[in-house]
């Protein structure tokens, strides 16, 4: 039994579609109600529902073998997992976003704002830049309208927002996307499973 | 015996258990202070990568460290009275815990083989490592690397620092296809990139993987690697632990301390490596002049958790006595008991929760069964 934790909301709907399509599929989980595991014993999977920014926690203490999650909650955290595969799905770039008429004045630190604090950190490190972070858990656009700080280090997806609020993409740090992980020791036990479901994923995304 | 461990937590029985082991195999027990000067660890901290340490000015103004790594101590410490010294260790360190980001004491056993150490060496300390994994779990995998192939490989990419520690750390990940972005990124021709790819994805059993390494080896040192592994499963073949080893060249280790062998081992129940280990001439060369080392720890923090002895009853009997009446024959009755190897626990109450296969009150001088909990 492969235990698949997928991330709830769009991106989870859009794998589960896509390993239902390779014969890992859990009608059940169509169902109209609560839960949060679903299990198909024929198909030989378990799925659960879990909170995107906790799948990479759930894999990397066992409690799921594989899951998919995206590249800046990998790149945020510090887990312990394999990252198998590039399934390519929700593609967006970690970017730094100012106001549109912004000029960067490198006689003192950067102010940023973010959730992706440990993102922004190692990215003004690689730059050699100083910087102050704070912070924000969600309408991260508004610090910079607000003269808190001078960007954000956020997801842009299509630019709607920043558009809305003024912004611009003003460095692109990364390309995230949807990434198939596992869990180490999983990998080690059930890995001939892991391999065809990777295998079956890799011939149905080259379609 | 085996009645005797079955009472203990698993972290005690298997310290029991892999003591005796390393004993058997002629191993010596060695043991250390919990304190060492805090600048001997900082002149080291490369080697700890980032574990965290705890330190504290003693009496004297001198700043100590609480341990946080017993194989630094060893190669620095131990008397080397004899071409090859063999030891062995039950010993605590503390560190950062990744989850608490908090210290943590955390339980250590291993062995640590200082002198010359040769092929048969290398071939015993990973026959102790497989033993070692079996005595936790008979469902084990010993994942088996050799640090002279990709980080050989890298040496000849003529590529950065940064570079370099971001593709080991997709190597780590088995994560191919953001290896070959940095790669590109770097400038590394394709066929380099493909074959970093195929090593870091190369995980199999030694006899169906070795002829695969002998073909994408291209150069000396690669070469050399492949007679290593070689020699390890000739040596290994006979074994019914050998089934359970597997070549996964993702393991890799830093390239300034470890040269040769590395490994890790994983049991079905842990998330992550309960053993690590591997030869490190480099840091032994560093700390001792002419000595070469191979060694491991087994980490037996959080194996309670893992393997959690659930017992039906918390001991065989209970007796329930009355402390006013004479209780001159009930330390001769308990005694009996125990040598006949039952548990026993004496009481004037029943403890809350507690379970107990049979009961006796303790009447008169005699037992009386009454009831079980």
């Amino acid at each position: 039994m492969l235990n698949i934790a997928l991330p709830k909301g769009r991106l989870g709907d859009k794998v589960y579609e896509l390993f239902a399509s390779i014969g890992y599929d859990c009608s059940e989980i169509y169902s109209d109600n609560r839960k949060l595991v679903f299990e198909n014993e024929e198909n030989g999977v378990r799925y659960l529902l879990v909170k995107p920014s906790d799948v990479a926690v759930y894999i990397a203490h066992g409690a799921a073998d594989i899951g998919v999650v995206g590249k800046d909650i990998l790149e945020e955290g510090d887990f312990d997992i394999y990252e198998l595969l590039d399934l390519g799905l929700g593609k967006c770039n970690m970017c730094v976003a100012a106001p549109n008429d912004y000029v960067e004045d490198f006689d003192r630190p950067l102010r940023v704002a973010t959730k992706f604090v440990n993102i922004a950190k190692n990215y003004y490190i690689s730059l050699n830049r100083e910087i102050e972070i704070i912070k924000l858990n969600g309408s991260i656009e508004i610090a910079p309208l607000l003269g808190l700080t001078d960007v954000i280090v956020d997801i842009v997806e299509s630019g709607k927002t920043l558009k809305e609020n003024n912004l611009r993409v003003y460095e692109k740090i990364m390309p995230i996307s949807a990434r198939l992980i596992a869990n180490k020791s999983s990998y080690k036990f059930k890995g001939a499973d892991i391999d065809r479901l990777m295998q079956k994923l890799q011939e149905e995304l080259a379609k | 015996m085996e009645e005797f461990l079955a009472t203990m937590s698993k972290e005690d029985s298997l310290n029991y258990e892999l003591s005796m082991l390393y004993k058997q195999w002629g191993y010596k027990e060695y043991r250390m202070a919990k304190f060492e000067e805090y600048s001997f660890y900082s002149d080291n901290r490369d080697f700890l990568s980032g574990k965290g340490i705890l330190a504290f000015n003693n009496s004297d103004g001198r700043l100590m460290a609480l341990k946080p790594d017993i194989t630094l101590s060893i190669v620095k410490n131990a008397k080397l009275t004899c071409a090859l010294t063999k030891l062995y260790y039950n010993e605590s360190v503390f560190r950062m815990s990744d989850s608490t980001m908090d210290y943590k004491e955390i339980k250590q056993t291993g062995v640590e083989v200082l002198g010359k150490v040769d092929d048969y060496l290398v071939a015993e300390v990973l026959s102790l490592a497989a033993k070692s994994l079996k005595t936790i779990d008979k469902d084990f995998v010993l994942s088996v690397s050799h640090m002279s192939f990709i980080p050989s490989l890298l040496s000849e990419l003529g590529i950065g620092e940064n570079a370099r520690k971001e593709i080991i750390r997709c190597v780590n990940g088995k994560n191919t296809h953001d290896l070959r972005s940095i790669c590109e990124k770097n400038g590394v021709s394709a066929d380099k990139t493909e074959l970093l790819a195929k090593l870091a994805g190369i995980n199999g059993r030694f006899d169906d993987v070795i002829p695969v390494l002998a073909d994408l080896a291209c150069n000396e040192e690669m070469k050399k690697a492949c007679d290593e592994l070689s020699f390890i499963a000739a040596s290994m073949r006979k074994s019914p632990l050998a089934e359970r080893l597997r070549v996964d060249l993702s393991v890799l280790n830093n390239t300034e301390y470890y040269n040769g062998i590395i490994f890790q081992g994983y049991v079905e129940k842990a998330p992550s490596a309960v053993l690590s280990g591997g030869r490190y001439d480099k840091l032994a060369g560093k700390l001792r002049e002419n000595t070469q080392a191979i060694g491991f720890a087994v980490y037996l923090d959080n194996l309670n958790l893992y393997y959690n002895k659930k017992r039906e009853y918390d001991s065989d009997i209970l007796i329930l006595f009355d402390s006013a009446d004479s209780s001159e024959n009930l330390l001769a009755l308990v005694e009996g008991f125990v040598d006949k190897g039952f548990s026993v626990r004496a009481e004037h109450t029943v403890p809350e929760g507690y379970r107990a296969k049979t009961v006796y009150a303790y009447e008169n001088g005699a037992l009386k069964e009454v009831t079980s909990c």
